[in-house]
């Protein structure tokens, strides 16, 4: 999977998350989940839950405290995808 | 320093679905997750830590100016509870924060402090004469003194809250 592919299905993932649709339809990498997307921290957990459900991984309590924007979840992704 | 959070109750029902498989398990310790599982009501408890986390962690990020998903390092003790109020303690790494919170039907509001005298002195004020710094800090102004005080904002579904120290004078 490409890095463009990873971003879309993160995207799909965020979706039912975000509040502020302006901000998720100019997502790039740089989107901050809180600050841009509006996602309340309590929601963020569901993010990891659905990432680790969608990509088949586990993201542990250290990785977890990094995932509050797309580029450190990618990057996270890819490499637990990496290591698989 | 100070922080606060607000949850209304309503809201997270349709927001959040706490008892998804793997939910507590990433955000709560193994005391916090014994806590709510012996909870009359365990959403309540849910909730309660919560905000006792985020309180605190607003009051940490302030201090640290470290930004960070750290729900498990915020280490929360209750000290007291009943049906409309609670105390407790939480801890950071080397950093102690003491909180406070009124329980109602459809919200819970956390305030969290440095020191426990200062629990006493918090009050509610309105939302102006605010202003953030570039961290997204919010502090507020006075045009009388020409001062900068600490304070801090929670808004949640149909609730907000605006909290402050009183000075002493």
């Amino acid at each position: 999977m490409n890095k463009e592919e990873l971003i879309a299905q993160l995207k799909v993932i965020i979706k039912p998350y975000t509040t502020n649709t302006e901000a998720y339809d100019n997502l790039t990498e740089e989107t901050d989940f809180i600050n841009d997307l509006n996602i309340n921290s309590a929601n963020l957990v569901d993010i990891i839950l659905d990432i680790e459900e969608a990509f088949d991984v586990v993201i542990d309590n250290t990785d977890m405290e990094r995932m509050l924007d797309v580029k450190t979840s990618v990057e996270i992704i890819e490499t637990k995808l990496a290591a698989k | 320093m100070i922080g606060n959070d607000v949850i209304d109750i309503i809201q997270s029902r349709k927001e959040s679905n706490w008892q998804r498989k793997g939910y507590l398990q990433k955000i709560f310790t193994s005391q916090e997750q014994l806590l709510i599982s012996n909870a009359p009501d365990p959403e309540i408890m849910v909730w309660l830590l919560w905000s006792m986390k985020e309180a605190a962690y607003k009051i940490y990020n302030r201090q640290t100016k470290i930004r960070a998903y750290i729900p498990q390092k915020l280490i929360c003790s209750i000290i007291s509870l009943n049906h409309d109020y609670s105390s407790g303690t939480v801890n950071c790494a080397e950093n102690s924060y003491y909180t406070k919170t009124f329980i109602a039907p459809e919200t819970l509001h956390t305030i969290a402090v440095q020191s426990l005298d200062s629990l006493n002195n918090v009050v509610e004020i309105e939302n102006k004469n605010i202003i953030k710094d570039i961290s997204g800090i919010p502090y507020l102004t006075s045009s009388l003194s020409n001062t900068f005080q600490d304070v801090s904002i929670s808004h949640h579904g149909k609730f907000e809250k605006v909290v402050t120290i009183r000075p002493a004078f």
